[in-house]
């Protein structure tokens, strides 16, 4: 089909939808983080990184399936709770310039002691390769892992909607991120809701390296670091302050980044990202605040 | 006054000196090692021009080292290597060659420009939109330098241009760089800009112009950073992934770690950053200390360097100079130095 | 004898190195409305952060009934009983009226259902129930005063700490908010009442204090609320 001068398939846009599926639930777990400990998480990605070198070693160890997603989800919260305890809140005192830095060297360090303990040749996580195969639809050949990415991630998002919606504890969640001073005046217990938070965030970067390492069984250092700068950029650009447009961001840069796969002449492809970042760029200039942030942020940290 | 404050630049010249005269009588093989921590110590400076006087924090600098690396590289090669790693050139480009001085300026000049032109548009974001943005910067001029094989060597590695870079220019080079860097911040701009830092809100209401100032600070470290990485191309073959995330996380991590928000603390990281990796390379090829052996492992260096720069920005954000300038009376201990606040 | 409900015993608080507060000491007796009045600046939010846990104190000690509760937690001291009413309100607008109410449930220290403190709130403060869907940036500035006090109240706290209820207020909804105050003492409940307005203060408070620069200066009765020259003294001081 045509999009005006670019000639896309229904296989890039599916598959495109699948990749802004990914990214969203990424983008959550940034941005439940950020509302509540107003810390923006660079170090993210090596949470996937982890769940992913999780999933490696009980493909190398042959533990059942299932004992292998376990294993990664524990590895993944274990490693987040260290971060919270270790990283996020001393930190917490800090101007967002320090903090930022500093999340950029945890990631730096972890993805360091990866390379040290794993080497850099990678490891594969072959657990779920079935679900690599496609489904013939029309003319159109969609992924399995495709079609389950954006049904995970639908559920994850309806599941979290219900949760910071119906529960007490979303609603301590939601005022925690809007006003966590008078949050806290009302008795809302910081540490339950700041674990909480981390814990979501956690949950969600386990099912984000179950997800990938079946599109990318080899699992490296770098796992998932490009994507999650890519990521990054979505929720700025979507409007860091709100679960809502944090999510929005990540989904519409997932979708972007692989419409533009798709539609750029192979001689450009590997300008990719030069043109998303351009685009990253471009928009910040013009809404710093957010794309879909609807009038002025908080008062501006200038 | 300007007698103390002529004081503050004596430090870091200070400490050029020491390493270059105890490069000059090391051996050959770790000669290597003070240069390059010379040459680190260009870049660092280079970004705390920007970083540290303005407190926005870039994440593009290497890009104008890259940018810089490329000119001068390019320009440098003799003529009738280039084909062999760069067949694509630009003719004008592939046609001259010319000398280490000139490449050095030119790299130093584009690096500007580039600075500048990037700079007019991204100079009016702060704090997370402008992390993003310096990213994207990072990200664009990689992705460009590795493909566009018109203006280098594309994926190739810099493997024929003179090695140029020994330690007297390393050590001029960092000199300079430091001079320059000293001279802008003692200046009008350099303290509107500080100021701006620290109060954006009353620098504005005093008429200074925010972006103007961060321009021209972001222009100026382009040109020092452009002119080190002219120093870089010259000292090792480089190639795009050289001067790209891991040179960036380093540089960075010798800032923190010194002090980001003043010059001492640039010159201090860079130094010590540079010689603890240097010593943990040498550790990483088996070194011997009297009777003891040390072997670490490869990639051990990274995980060392990352875990301090973490701890420092948890426990002692202001790194070891606590962001203070050098001072002399320390010598003198007549009254303690007003802390100030390091307020990145 | 009984502890009085709140006592606060050489209090010293200071921002950097400037004094907010300085060796202040008053008790608030069980079921007493006890009233904090005096200039800018002259550190009675300071106070009342103090004891919410909000600021660390340099020195003194925070009774609440005879347990010192210095150290902890803002949450903590709100779950021992103390509700904070915040200056400007705080009320979280992107939320609905009946959300913020929610928010309030959280310090409730028995079990049971909250129906009935919500029923109260709801009585003190009609115009609570009224917009209870709406959401609660759409009320005006009276009507989010209203709210944030409800919101304290359905925590069934002992003590309710008011900053500057009334300020940008109209006449007619400080109207309101002091009669709600008088009936909340007459429901037992200790409250502390930071103010500008001081003449209303002081005929409704069992007592008021004057602070000035972070020091007591002065205590007045209702008796005093009509002798001017009196209250102009205690300001100018």
């Amino acid at each position: 089909m045509t999009l005006g001068l670019l000639s896309i398939s229904w296989q890039v846009i599916v598959d495109s939808i699948g990749l802004g599926a990914v990214y969203a639930l990424m983008a959550v777990g940034i941005g439940l983080v950020f509302g509540v400990l107003r810390l923006v998480n660079f170090a993210y990605g090596q949470l996937v990184m982890a769940g992913a070198y999780a999933l490696a070693f009980a493909s190398e160890w042959d533990l059942p399936l299932v004992v292998g997603i376990a294993f990664c989800f524990a590895v993944v919260i274990g490693l987040s709770l260290i971060m919270d305890v270790v990283v996020f809140r001393p930190l917490r005192a800090q101007s967002p310039a320090v903090m930022l830095v500093a999340t950029f060297a945890v990631a730096f360090l972890l993805q360091s002691i990866a390379l040290l303990a794993f080497g850099p040749l990678g490891k594969a996580a072959s657990s779920l390769g079935s679900l690599n195969r496609p489904v013939t639809v029309g003319d159109v050949d969609i992924r399995k892992i495709t079609i389950v990415a954006i049904i995970v991630a639908g559920i994850c998002l309806l599941l979290l909607v219900l949760l910071l919606e119906r529960t007490t504890m979303g609603l301590h969640m939601r005022a925690a991120a809007m006003d966590f001073r008078t949050a806290r005046l009302l008795g809302v217990r910081a540490d339950r809701v700041i674990g909480s938070a981390v814990l979501i965030s956690a949950l969600l970067a386990a099912t984000v390296s179950v997800i990938l390492t079946v599109q990318n069984p080899l699992v490296t250092p770098d796992f998932a670091l490009r994507d999650t700068i890519v990521v990054l950029a979505g929720v700025v650009v979507g409007g860091m302050n709100r679960l809502l447009t944090a999510t929005m961001g990540g989904f519409a840069i997932g979708f972007v980044s692989g419409i533009l796969g798709g539609a750029l002449p192979s001689d450009q492809s590997q300008y990719l990202p030069s043109f998303l970042f351009g685009l990253v760029i471009l928009v910040l200039l013009v809404r710093p605040n957010g794309l879909f942030a609807r009038g002025p942020g908080p008062v501006e940290r200038v | 006054m300007s007698g103390r404050h002529l004081t503050q630049l004596a430090g870091p010249l200070g400490l050029i000196v020491v390493a270059a005269l105890l490069g000059s009588v090391a051996s050959n093989s770790t000669e290597i090692y003070f240069i390059n921590a010379l040459v680190a110590v260009a870049i660092v400076v280079a970004i705390y021009v920007f970083v540290g006087n303005s407190g926005v924090v870039s994440f593009g600098h290497i890009s104008f080292v890259a940018v810089g690396a490329w000119t001068a590289g390019v320009l440098s090669v003799p003529v009738t290597e280039k084909p062999a790693i760069m067949q694509y050139l630009f003719p004008v480009l592939r046609d001259h060659t010319i000398g280490n001085v000139p490449s050095l300026l030119t790299a130093a000049a584009v690096g500007g420009v580039y600075a500048l032109l990037v700079g007019l548009p991204l100079m009016r974001l702060s704090g997370l939109a402008a992390g993003i943005a310096t990213f994207g910067v990072l990200e664009i001029t990689h992705n460009l330098l590795r493909y566009y094989e018109k203006v280098g060597p594309g994926t190739n590695t810099f493997s024929s241009v003179p090695e140029t870079t020994d330690l007297l220019q390393a050590a001029i080079g960092a000199l300079l760089v430091i001079g320059v860097a000293f001279g802008y911040q003692s200046s009008r701009f350099g303290r509107l800009l500080r100021a701006s830092r620290e109060d954006p809100a009353a620098a504005r209401a005093v008429g200074v112009s925010v972006y103007q100032q961060r321009l021209i600070a972001f222009t100026l470290s382009g040109v020092l950073a452009g002119f080190a990485g002219g120093l870089y191309v010259h000292l090792l073959p480089i190639n795009s992934e050289t001067v790209y995330l891991d040179l960036t996380f380093i540089t960075l991590a010798m800032l923190v770690i010194g002090g980001m928000t003043s010059l001492w603390g640039a010159v201090v990281g860079a130094l010590a950053v540079s010689g603890l990796d240097s010593l943990l390379a040498e550790a990483e090829n088996g070194l011997t200390i009297g009777s003891l052996t040390i072997d670490l492992p490869a990639g051990t260096r990274l995980v060392i360097v990352g875990a301090l720069m973490a701890l420092v920005l948890i426990l002692r954000p202001g790194g070891i100079t606590g962001g203070r300038e050098f001072r002399l009376d320390f010598l003198r201990r007549t009254h303690p130095p007003a802390p100030e606040e390091p307020t990145p | 004898m009984t502890d009085p409900m709140l006592s606060v015993t050489g209090l010293d608080v200071a921002y950097g190195g400037i004094a907010a507060v300085r060796d202040l000491s008053f008790e608030v007796g069980r079921g007493e409305i006890v009233g904090l009045i005096g200039p800018n600046g002259a550190g009675k939010s300071t106070t009342l952060n103090a004891i919410m846990g909000l600021v660390a104190p340099r020195a003194g000690d925070i009774r609440l009934a005879g347990t010192s509760i210095v150290g902890r937690k803002p949450e903590d001291v709100a779950r021992s009983g103390i509700a904070l009413v915040p200056e400007g309100r705080r009320i979280f607008a992107d939320l609905t009226v009946e959300e913020n109410l929610r928010l309030g449930y959280a310090a409730r220290r028995d079990g049971d259902s909250a129906e009935a403190d919500t029923d109260a709130v709801f009585e003190l403060f009609p115009v609570v129930r009224e917009f209870r869907s709406r959401h609660a940036g759409a009320l005006s500035g009276g009507q989010q005063q209203q709210l944030a006090i409800a919101r304290a109240l359905v925590a069934r706290p002992d003590v309710l700490l008011l900053d500057e209820p009334s300020l940008g207020l109209s006449p007619t909804v400080v109207d309101v908010v002091f009669d709600a105050l008088a009936r909340v003492r007459e429901r037992g409940i200790t409250v502390l009442l930071v103010e500008q307005r001081a003449q209303r203060t002081v005929a409704l408070a069992d007592r008021s204090y004057v602070i000035a620069n972070g020091e007591l200066r002065l205590t007045l009765t209702p008796a005093d609320a009509n002798d001017t020259a009196k209250m102009v003294a205690a300001y100018l001081s």
